[in-house]
């Protein structure tokens, strides 16, 4: 699991703003963000801008959050950088959410590349050596395309979050919904991925 | 249905806590209905991941992409709007000169050394007129436009003559040529482009 370095797990307001750390960070969560977004249906390059968005926000916070503690007779803001209410809120997360906040944006995207047919991707995707497991890893893919498309959008946002590492509290910080819920939510949408695919 | 399968998935992602985790252990390893339920969700969740990686991994279409899909087409009906627009604005510009033109001449004509000597309307008496008539007389009609003003070019083209100027025979002809006392009305026909198309002479 990509996610579980020391940095990733630590809570926003101990993250120092040395430039080593943020490179860590970059290296660490690129690709993941890179693949959620892609997930959600956005482009190459709509992903990459999103992802550098993302980070310069991080930036942004990290020197806010050092100037403030520079000046102690200035008053810590409400965005919970530190002390605030998202303080305890981890790094990952914090980050999958700007980027999540900011791919909604793009939902035309979603819904474009969710009418595309996917079957030349699944070929290329595919690791069989024989043509008969090229063909059964097909069909499989196609079938589970199938069923993922019949998903609510916020079952498809938690199976991918969760399919990136998240744990269920860090998937309800990024989309906003209690961590009960996200179980829930997980619960049912494997059960109907099973359903569908006979499984 | 068991008690525990709504906490299976959860469970197995390790989102328990410990003793409850413990328990649903417990009970998977005792009730095969739970212990099947548990082996296709795992089945399931590695199809997903193995999609999920296919479905990322290849480059999605960029929306740029699309745009520039669309540029031709654009382009195409961007040039022909503007080759429109380009040719109904020369017909307009055309048009206006003709009018223009013809309002401005008498003017022009005016202030011109012969026109100098010539009354700005034709005199009311016809006694006035001989000496002009002989030598340099020069009537100044007015403007007229066409009854149908909003017609194709060519009938602005053919048009009655808007400006009606008797030019002297003496600056026509060689001397001797022409009788004296003989006048000239020239018919000039002016071109969409403003150019004089055709001078019919009448005596």
């Amino acid at each position: 699991m990509s996610g579980d370095s020391f940095s990733l797990n630590l809570p926003l307001s101990r993250l120092g703003s040395d430039s080593c750390e943020a490179t860590t960070l970059y290296q660490e969560l690129r690709k993941p963000l890179l693949r959620y977004l892609a997930g959600l249906g956005l482009s190459a390059d709509e992903a990459q801008d999103i992802v550098q968005e993302s980070f310069l926000s991080l930036h942004k916070h990290l020197a806010e959050r050092a100037s403030l503690r520079a000046d102690p007779k200035t008053r810590p803001s409400k965005t919970g950088l530190d002390g605030g209410p998202d303080s305890q809120q981890n790094i990952r997360s914090w980050l999958f959410r700007v980027a999540h906040n900011r791919a909604r944006n793009h939902q035309q995207s979603y819904s474009q590349r969710m009418r595309e047919p996917l079957d030349r991707a699944f070929d290329a995707a595919s690791n069989a050596a024989t043509p008969e497991e090229a063909a059964l890893e097909r069909e499989r893919f196609r079938r589970m395309d199938k069923a993922v498309r019949t998903l609510a959008v916020q079952e498809r946002e938690c199976l991918m979050l969760r399919a990136e590492g998240l744990r269920y509290r860090e998937i309800g910080e990024v989309l906003g919904i209690p961590t009960s819920t996200v179980a829930d939510v997980v619960d049912r949408a494997i059960k109907k991925l099973a359903e569908k695919c006979n499984v | 249905m068991c008690e525990y399968s709504k906490r299976l998935i959860a469970w197995m992602d390790g989102e328990l806590a410990e003793n409850e985790a413990a328990e649903v252990e417990q009970h998977v390893r005792a009730c095969p209905a739970c212990g099947k339920c548990v082996s296709a969700c795992e089945k399931i969740c590695r199809e997903f991941a193995a999609y999920y990686a296919a479905y990322t991994q290849t480059r999605p279409v960029a929306r740029r992409q699309k745009i520039f899909g669309w540029a031709p087409i654009a382009a195409s009906v961007a040039i022909v709007a503007a080759m429109l627009l380009i040719a109904f604005m020369t017909r307009s510009a055309q048009r206006v000169p003709i009018i223009e033109q013809a309002a401005a001449i008498p003017s022009t004509v005016e202030r011109s050394p012969i026109a100098a000597a010539v009354p700005a309307s034709p005199p009311a008496a016809e006694d006035h007129y001989p000496p002009y008539r002989q030598q340099k007389a020069i009537r100044v009609g007015q403007a007229r436009r066409t009854t149908k003003p909003e017609s194709t070019n060519s009938q602005w083209a053919m048009i009655e003559p808007a400006i009606q100027i008797a030019i002297p025979a003496e600056a026509m002809f060689p001397p001797g040529a022409v009788p004296e006392g003989v006048s000239y009305i020239a018919n000039v026909s002016l071109g969409p482009d403003g150019l004089v198309q055709g001078i019919r002479l009448q005596p």
